[in-house]
């Protein structure tokens, strides 16, 4: 056992709106410490920090686009997202659920604000996580897996100064409510003040966290305020984060894909020739149809 | 001058023009980049045009405003593509289009000072300028004949042949005014080749 140290700590870069309903940090892929290789399996981050949308009576957010070779995996802090795609699927992402599509082999989508929420207006709040495929099942089928907060496993700290609800992978005994194509652990550390949570992941998975909440201790020294993201090196196994005040700390660490990336916009395949492909089959009309 | 931002361009010259690659940095050298913001115009009508510009990131089109005032799109410009009016430029008569940035760009500014440069290099530019210019009238009289005679299908197929990314990067009403077509018309289009194409799996 051996402490993992932090190589870096990024605060929010200045935000830009996707579409206009989405307005992001962009912590991953950037820069030369951030790239997609750096934090394979998770190759893009985008973080709406907490931003008051007044009421609208069209909902904001992004028109159909396409995706191909990977995964979108969105966390609702606040507010409510509608979702809809080319297969068909849809639905509501409602505050503490977390949406993971397969993109896989195409699909096309759309997202905005929940309607009702988009007349009252609110407080928003988001992370959405690309998650890459292996070579193997880029071109599976696509599906969706929605989990509500209370369909959520938690594990409960046993001071009770805290929860560790389990979107994918372990923490303990409690096991992730969802399935992943490779090994990961994907956690919204929930700690109350003075609340404390000691993590282990195998050495050279990547590993971050973002702070969604509050203000934590990593590794009893480094300070981290709301909205900061951590990266971990790949030097040791286990860290550990105390609440200076109420928090809630987004962890996530997996194990990298080791295979070559070739992205361009919604595509992330592993060759040149496959994005030509991929552009040409969205083209053509072969993710789909859905309407604006 | 970053010369990073020639990157591009610098192999454009090579490569497309067959220009030699140790005349680059030489021909290269005092032109101009300009950073131009999302809308932001580089030529709008009524003015001479001065400039050809070419896209070493980013995105333009030049468009016209027909007489209903709404926007006819002549041509999109993405990374490695030329945009001007020729017209303009050569006549020195005031321009009918405006040039203008879909996404943020980098632009290297090419004057007629630059042109004259080139023809010196004396690696038969004159040649290829003119076989520049006949692509481009083949290619306009094709994009005239398509807009005279051919289906909405037709034009789309072409024009994703021609611009394979732009559909991802521009909202349809301007794919559409590309085409000639409605809005509605580019749906319809679309939805007949996904009912076609759409394998589900």
């Amino acid at each position: 056992m051996s402490t993992r140290n932090i190589e870096l700590v990024v605060p929010p870069r200045p935000p830009h709106f996707v579409g206009d309903g989405f307005r992001v940090h962009n912590f991953i892929p950037s820069s030369f410490r951030l790239t997609m290789e750096r934090m394979s399996p998770f190759i893009l981050m985008d973080y709406n920090s907490k931003f008051y949308f007044p009421p609208s009576e069209e909902p904001k957010g992004v028109g159909v686009h396409p995706h191909r070779g990977f995964e979108t995996v969105t966390i609702a802090y606040k507010g409510k997202v509608a979702h809809h795609d080319s297969a068909g699927g849809g639905g509501v992402i409602g505050e503490g659920g977390v949406q993971w599509m397969t993109a896989a082999s195409g699909v096309l989508h759309k997202e905005y604000h929940e309607e009702e929420f988009s007349k009252k207006g609110g407080e928003f709040q988001m992370v959405q996580l690309w998650v890459n495929l292996p070579a193997k099942f880029k071109m599976s089928a696509p599906k969706y897996q929605a989990l509500n907060r209370e369909d959520m496993n938690v594990h409960t700290l046993e001071n009770g100064l805290g929860d560790i609800e389990v979107i994918a992978g372990q923490y303990g005994h409690t096991n992730g409510s969802a399935s992943t194509f490779t090994p990961m652990h994907l956690f919204n550390a929930k700690l109350k003040e003075g609340g404390e949570a000691t993590f282990n992941f195998p050495k050279d998975y990547n590993t971050a966290l973002l702070v969604i909440e509050g203000e934590i201790i990593v590794n009893n020294e480094e300070k981290v305020p709301t909205d900061h993201f951590v990266l971990f090196e790949n030097n040791g196994e286990d860290f550990d984060i105390r609440a200076t005040e109420n928090a809630v700390v987004l962890i996530l660490s997996g194990e990298p894909i080791e295979e070559p990336i070739a992205a361009q916009g919604p595509f992330v395949m592993n060759t040149k020739e496959e994005l030509v492909q991929a552009i040409e089959d969205f083209n053509l009309g072969k993710f789909g149809y859905l309407e604006d | 001058m970053d010369s990073h931002s020639l990157a591009n361009f610098k192999k454009y010259l090579t490569e497309q023009w067959g220009l030699p690659e140790d005349s680059i940095e030489q021909l290269c050298d005092g032109l101009v980049t300009k950073k131009v913001k999302k809308e932001e115009y580089l030529l709008r009508a009524g003015e001479v045009c001065a400039l050809t510009f070419f896209v070493e990131k980013g995105l333009l089109r030049m468009y016209a405003l027909n007489e209903k005032g709404k926007v006819d799109i002549l041509q999109f410009a993405p990374e490695n593509w030329l945009v001007s009016d020729r017209g303009s430029v050569y006549f020195n008569e005031p321009s009918n289009y405006y040039i203008d940035a879909i996404e943020e760009s980098t632009v290297v500014l090419l004057d007629q000072n630059f042109m004259e440069r080139i023809s010196q290099l004396g690696h038969s530019f004159r040649k290829l300028n003119e076989r520049l210019l006949h692509n481009h009238i083949r290619h306009l009289n094709q994009r005239v004949k398509l807009l005279l005679g051919a289906s909405a299908e037709t034009r789309y197929l072409n024009f994703i042949h021609l611009y394979p990314d732009i559909l991802m990067r521009v909202p349809q009403w301007m794919v559409a005014s590309y085409l000639g077509i409605a809005p509605e018309s580019l749906s319809r289009v679309r939805k007949d080749l996904a009912k076609r194409n759409f394998k589900k799996n």
